[in-house]
């Protein structure tokens, strides 16, 4: 309905006026950056080109689904996931298509385990006749399958896992049992309503002899199990299945629940490609060599790392464009009182939360990219069954994936806050990134958890570098010799980072084999109790994930091969340092006790974070820009490239907002809730509780 | 779904979450009735008990659906709570205390939300005995229903900025109400959306020609019959948010709609309708004493909104369950309770020091500000009394109590909420996957009370202000004034001993730790003088270095609050036994230190302590004392007395029956269940059987 407001235009100057002027004057070569940041398997071109598809099916407009109920949010997810997959045989969409539909669909879609843990771990684990088997039905869509895993009660560890698959040799069955309630599945995507078959990893007991009622433990192993009817959808017999309800966010992924009551499976359903059970003889044989596992851990890593990027350069997009349009206060060393408000970005409390994170987004791709690149090199080591190379990256994935996504998840938040009110509102653009995106800390393994892991195995390396025996088992454990005969020194004398580039570097890298040496005193030569050393032992992790981003944000700038032009070159050095400064300036003290930095340089490094801030100020909106984030994607009125923030604020409220097709009746004496409907809705509002 | 009877007969695997929380609970001595005493006084106990009985007895406030339904559902169901509420108050003639705590108990906000708050009180301050008559009576009868409209879509916490304009009509004595433009459109404003029916709107008054600045109006802004939006009104709600989404935060346009000359709120300046000249404002500062006032109760309510996550995070941190001790001996076969892990102590237990630091500190600003007001009335005679001059902004800034408070009081409202925020988050990760869910009952709250952080002042914002005011009291204190205030005197003293140094014995004395954050407060504050009147440097530029000292200066405030409370208690009648003071002497040096640790750098730099001071509060003294708060965590906890009812959380039940809770919620409760799904992508059935709605017409 037509009203006063169509003709309402905003305060000048218009958005659109300040995000063309912020343009005008700056030097950044878009389109060469945006190249140089996604030069693999024509990514623009492919977005370009689902975008057009998605764009014109209604099915995938976001406009009201913040007002939806968690059922209903399952329903459209569910309604999505068809279509992409019908879409997709439609147009022939390869697989790299397809994610890029899920990735610009933008929402959880129920079938995701089915596409990735459930179809991974079959071809992984599954033995040949297995995967024949099974492979082509999973690709039809006949078989929807899930990854159960994690239980009410158990997460990280897998070894305390309680759900049991019992080996019985008379029927030549397992029977898969739930002893507890602690032993019920939790948490795992696409089982609650979707999936009609499950991987169940359940601890695998075995008789101790062919007639023994003795059992052995042989650890989590998994099953494949069909666990409802594929006609009715109905759970089988014996088994109890559900979702777990409400989340944070994930609000279409039917995250699940599944119990067993001596559900019997037959021997084929145990995945076999490396360990299996003889059915006569009861025996076991064990896994040939578990690094493989590791293999395609550390490629999810790698992939959660350049998801991670994305999602930094999402946040930054919206916080940078809206706070250039975004005016607030005068400059009070004006004195022009008529003068305009200055643009919140002007302010340096403003810039040192966000400029900070849009450096990241480019450490951060650096470092995936390399990993990428690293694995896809190691990969014909590891077909040859040489895994020394894999040991190491695998080792460093576990702090690269703890530090990176915590990184992404707080720079949503900072960037969301740094919009002021309307980064509360739904036009902002960041509440379901926020709430989807913050499982990511948690899931595959906790972020304070999985630090240990590479704190052990640098101190692990550390101790053998200071045995210094033979040669070095690997390339950490050879710069960990070279630090102990270098640098290990109180003589030495700080780096000039602010001189030099590659000392900046050596900086970090200084600082971080100094904290893995406290690291190894205080456990191996003190012999401190390890839980007592967690806190410590994060550190080491996350300074070394520092210096390897550091490390490989510096590689990218002089690699011969992606040279980029001088103008784009000077852009992101700038950026590089302000990356390295800012991450230096958090944890001054470290390299103060590492004679890395002196005393000097650290009271100037705020100094340098504002004049580098500074510099790459004018240049914020053609950085994100290159990030190429496509309207839908963001879904923000306060992001949108064209600037137009306030039209787009209120069309979402005054037009798409279901809310206000309802007259309500405010008065307390009075029970009825809508207008002229009686007390009828207050009856239907009982009936729900 | 009906759950089989095989289900039903599950337990959790052992132990049980009841038997561990009990564990806890028989290995410490800490007095929990006592400590809740000490926190909220015996009456504030009773009463919180009392209104949770009448709450629980009535179906409408039932929570179970909370997490499931969507927008309209919320907001329907929270309307049809607020009237509830509102017949209760009347039928059991509860005080305002009482309604305070009941909104408290049901944790959520509600569509009556800001009629009861500023609606309210700024007809009271604001408005004239004929006002009063006219627009406050009917409004305390629940007639007028309304709303406080000042904040626009492109203008915040700069109120001189705002675009909505009210022009003085001298020739048929009215006020014209317009919205010039789209960004002049009122935003964000609680129950406006679709509740009420009257709204007090801020606007830029014009009087013949001349603006005059920003001025409140009542004005009707529904037909109070039909409740549907006046013609030349545009109103509505502004749609899903973060969270509070039971509240309708609405806009608001005006296309010159006329208003009588009594909707100005003239208690301070006011049109006259007969010369049409206008008269200035008396007194700013009672709106300042107002502001003051909502800032210490956000600073003491950050306490209780973080105590929720600490509470819930502590007892499911200690009930669950995850990995051996690499080091524990060959007998001890179960997993480690993760409370154990050092890297879950080192992020739960200060922040449970943090909550008890927060309420205090809010309860020290609360007295000092009834002190002020007591004072100020004896002073000259009345609150607010048009001889009493400027604001307390530009009275000599050493000499107004209320000046130091109404100045702290931004910092300390943005270190408080800020400090709830990240904490929150944090019990939320530390609660592992568990976290994640609904259940957790920390999502959800936490999402509700994220714009605390941006309201009432951007937290970033208002560290200006505080800035200001310290470089005010510096240039009086090096003029040789002499103190008049905590500030000036710490000031004073730093400027005493800055030659001979500062070595404070902050590991072996508390009073020596407070002075600790003193000095770091007072060498930043005159290291940013340094920067802006000897250097000249841009006041734009020196915003960041601002922010750290109104950081450094509130937790400054928070560390003495803590000390003083602790050092009075012996005296109180609510005192505690010496054992549980003993362990609140520790929780404070908790809070000092780990702070202490945190901003190390400005310690370090401004010689209030060495380096190595700094190493043995790491390594030895925080580490000891979190071992030695461990046993007494959970206890600690429950003295905060939250009622299961209010927290609505499976992971933070105070019986421990964690994995039941979550599984009856999800089995039990959960509508999704109760549906069966077509999942094979080529089939354009959804649900087999559907007892939803239909969604396309959603869509």
């Amino acid at each position: 309905m037509p009203d006063f407001t169509d003709n309402l235009k905003p305060a000048s100057p218009g958005g659109p006026e300040i995000l063309a002027e912020e343009r005008r004057q700056s030097d950044v070569p878009v389109g060469e950056l945006a190249q140089h940041l996604f030069p693999h398997h024509d990514f623009l071109g492919r977005q370009q080109r689902i975008l057009h598809v998605l764009g014109q099916d209604p099915l995938f407009s976001k406009a009201k689904q913040m007002n939806l109920s968690r059922p209903e949010r399952y329903q459209l997810g569910l309604a999505r996931a068809k279509m992409l997959r019908r879409l997709a045989d439609q147009h022939g969409w390869d697989a790299e298509d397809q994610s890029m539909s899920q990735y610009l669909c933008d929402d959880v879609s129920p079938y995701m385990v089915h596409y990735t843990m459930f179809p991974t771990t079959v071809r992984e684990q599954g033995d040949e006749k297995q995967r024949a088997y099974w492979m082509p039905k999973i690709q039809a869509g006949e078989v929807v399958g899930c990854y159960a895993q994690t239980e009410l009660g158990h997460g990280s560890n897998v070894r305390g896992l309680e759900c049991q698959a019992r080996w019985d040799p008379k029927t030549q069955e397992f029977e898969l049992h739930s002893p507890t309630l602690t032993a019920s599945k939790w948490w795992n995507g696409t089982l609650g309503r979707t999936a009609n078959h499950a991987i169940v990893v359940a601890q695998l007991l075995l008789p101790k002899s062919p007639g023994s009622t003795e059992y052995a433990n042989h650890g989590p192993h998994p099953f494949i199990v069909q666990i409802r009817d594929m006609k009715t959808h109905k759970p089988l017999t014996g088994i109890a299945v559900g979702d777990i309800g409400p989340k944070y966010g994930y609000a279409p992924m039917d995250n699940g629940y599944m119990l067993f009551d001596h559900f019997r499976i037959p021997h084929s359903a145990m995945l076999s490609n490396y360990s299996r059970v003889d059915p006569n003889t009861c025996t076991y044989s064990r896994p040939a060599n578990p690094a493989v596992v590791y293999g395609s851990l550390t490629a999810v890593r790698a992939s959660i790392i350049m998801h991670a990027r994305l999602v930094m350069a999402r946040a930054v997009t919206i916080a940078v464009r809206y706070t250039s349009i975004r005016r607030q206060f005068q400059d009070r060393d004006n004195n022009d009182k008529s003068a305009p408000e200055l643009s919140v970005l002007d302010y340096p409390t403003v810039q040192i939360r966000i400029l900070p994170l849009l450096a990241t987004a480019f450490a951060l791709h650096y470092t995936g990219a390399a990993m990428q690149a690293l694995y896809a090199n190691t990969r014909a080591q590891i077909d040859k069954g040489d895994f020394s190379k894999l040991a190491v990256l695998h080792a460093q994935s576990s702090g690269l994936k703890s530090l990176c996504t915590e990184l992404a998840a707080n720079s949503i938040e900072t960037c969301r806050r740094a919009m002021g009110g309307h980064g509360f509102g739904g036009g902002s653009g960041f509440i379901q990134l926020n709430n989807d995106y913050l499982s990511k800390p948690t899931v595959e393994g906790d972020n304070w958890m999985i630090t240990q892991q590479t704190a052990s195995y640098l101190i692990k390396r550390m101790s053998s570098a200071v045995a210094n025996k033979g040669k070095s088992q690997d390339e950490v454990e050879q710069t960990c010799r070279d630090w102990l005969s270098n640098e290990h020194n109180s003589n030495i004398s700080p780096l000039s980072i602010f001189d030099s580039d590659e000392q900046l570097v050596q900086a970090f890298h200084r600082r971080s084999r100094d904290l893995t040496y406290r690291a190894y005193v205080e456990r191996e030569v003190k012999k401190r109790s390890w839980n007592s050393l967690l806190i410590q032992l994060r550190k080491v992790s996350h300074a070394e994930s520092q210096s390897i981003l550091v490390t490989n944000f510096h590689i990218a700038l002089n690699d011969s091969k992606s040279s980029p032009s001088p103008a784009l070159k000077g852009h992101l050095q700038t950026l590089f340092r302000l990356f390295a400064y800012y991450t230096m300036d958090a944890e001054a003290r470290d390299f103060v006790k590492a004679n890395a930095v002196s005393d000097e340089d650290l009271d100037m490094l705020p100094g340098k974070i504002q004049e580098l801030m500074a510099q790459i100020r004018p240049h914020a909106v053609k950085l994100v820009d290159s990030w190429m984030i496509p309207d839908f994607l963001l879904d923000s009125a306060l992001g949108r490239s064209d600037g137009k923030v306030y039209e787009d604020l209120f069309h979402r409220a005054h037009r798409l907002n279901p809310l206000n097709e309802i007259t309500f009746n405010p008065y307390y004496k009075s029970d009825e809730i809508v207008m002229g409907q009686g007390s009828d809705e207050l009856k239907k509002i009982m009936a729900k509780l | 779904m009906s759950t089989p009877q095989w289900v039903r007969a599950l337990k959790p695997g052992s132990p049980q979450g009841s038997e561990l929380l009990e564990q806890e609970r028989s290995n410490s001595n800490v007095n929990v009735d006592a400590l809740s005493h000490f926190l909220f006084t015996k009456e504030g106990i009773a009463r919180k008990q009392r209104v949770l009985k009448v709450l629980q007895s009535e179906k409408v406030f039932d929570k179970s659906q909370n997490y499931f339904a969507g927008r309209i559902d919320r907001f329907e169901t929270a309307l049809a709570r607020a009237k509830k509420l509102r017949q209760l108050a009347v039928r059991n003639g509860w005080t305002q205390d009482d309604r305070l705590t009941a909104n408290e108990l049901i944790s959520e906000p509600g569509p009556y939300g800001l009629h009861e708050s500023m609606f309210l009180i700024t007809l009271r301050d604001q408005g004239n005995a004929e006002q009063h008559e006219k627009f406050l009576r009917p409004a305390e009868e629940y007639k007028y229903i309304g709303c406080y409209a000042q904040t626009e879509l492109g203008h915040g916490s700069n109120v001189r900025g705002l675009e909505t304009t009210a022009t003085w009509n001298a020739d048929d004595k009215t006020f014209t109400i317009h919205s010039p433009t789209l960004t002049a459109s009122k935003w964000w404003i609680g129950s406006l959306g679709r509740t009420a029916n009257h709204a007090v709107v801020m606007a830029q008054l014009i009087v013949n020609g001349k603006s005059l600045g920003p001025h409140p109006f009542v004005i009707q802004i529904r037909d109070m019959k039909t409740h549907e939006p006046l013609e030349n009104i545009h109103v509505g709600d502004i749609g899903p948010k973060f969270g509070y989404n039971t509240m309708d935060n609405g806009f608001l346009l005006f296309n010159n709609f006329k208003v009588p000359h009594i909707s100005m709120l003239a208690r301070f300046s006011s049109v006259d309708p007969k010369t049409n000249k206008y008269s200035r404002p008396s007194s700013p500062s009672l709106i300042y004493g107002t502001l003051t006032w909502v800032r210490s109760t956000i600073v003491m309510q950050a306490g209780g909104v973080l105590a929720r996550g600490v509470t819930i995070a502590t007892r499911y941190c200690a009930v669950r369950r995850q990995f051996q001790d690499r080091d524990a001996p060959e007998w001890e076969k179960g997993e480690n309770q993760v409370l154990n892990y050092t890297t879950v102590q080192i992020r739960l237990l200060p922040l449970l020091a943090t909550t008890f630091a927060l309420h205090f500190t809010g309860k020290g600003m609360m007295a000092l500000y009834a002190a002020s007001q007591k004072k100020m009335s004896q002073d000259v005679g009345k609150v607010g009394a048009p001889e009493r001059g400027p604001g307390p902004e530009e009275t000599h800034s050493g000499s107004d109590l209320l000046a130091d408070l109404h100045a702290t009081s931004c910092g300390l409202k943005s270190l408080a909420s800020y400090t709830a925020v990240e904490g929150l988050e944090v019990c939320r990760r530390a609660c592992g996957g568990h976290g994640y869910s609904s259940f957790s009952g920390i999502g959800p709250w936490y999402a509700d009370y994220l714009p605390t952080a941006t309201w009432e002042g951007d937290n970033y914002m208002l560290t200006q202000q505080v800035a200001r005011y310290l470089l005010k009291s510096a240039r009086s204190v090096l003029k040789g004034n002499e103190a008049t205030n905590d500030t000036t005197a710490i000031l004073s003293n730093f400027l005493s001993r800055q030659d001979t140094g500062a070595a404070f014995d902050i590991l072996g004395n508390d009073s020596e730790l407070v002075a600790a954050f003193a000095w770091r407060a007072a060498f930043l504050t005159f290291e940013a003088l340094k920067h802006r009147d000897e250097q000249k440097k841009p006041w734009n530029s020196l915003l960041v270095d601002f922010y750290r000292l109104s950081r450094a200066h509130s937790q400054y405030m928070v560390v003495k609050n803590f000390y003083e409370t602790l050092q009075a208690s012996p005296d109180s009648s609510d005192g505690l036994d010496p054992e549980t003071l003993g362990l609140m002497h520790k929780l404070f040096r908790l809070y000092a230190l780990h702070t202490l640790e945190a901003e190390a750098s400005e310690f370090y730099t401004s010689s209030a302590v060495t380096v190595r001071q700094i190493q043995l509060a790491r390594t030895n003294a925080v580490m000891k004392l979190l071992e030695e708060l461990r046993p007494h965590a959970v206890r600690l906890v429950d003295s905060w007395g939250f009622p299961d009812w209010q927290l609505d959380s499976s992971l933070g039940r105070y019986d421990g029956k964690v994995y039941e809770d979550m599984f009856h919620r999800a089995s039990e409760l959960n509508p999704l269940n109760r549906v069966t799904v077509d999942p094979y992508p080529d089939s354009p059935t959804l649900f087999k059987k559907n007892e939803a709605s239909a969604l396309k017409s959603k869509l």
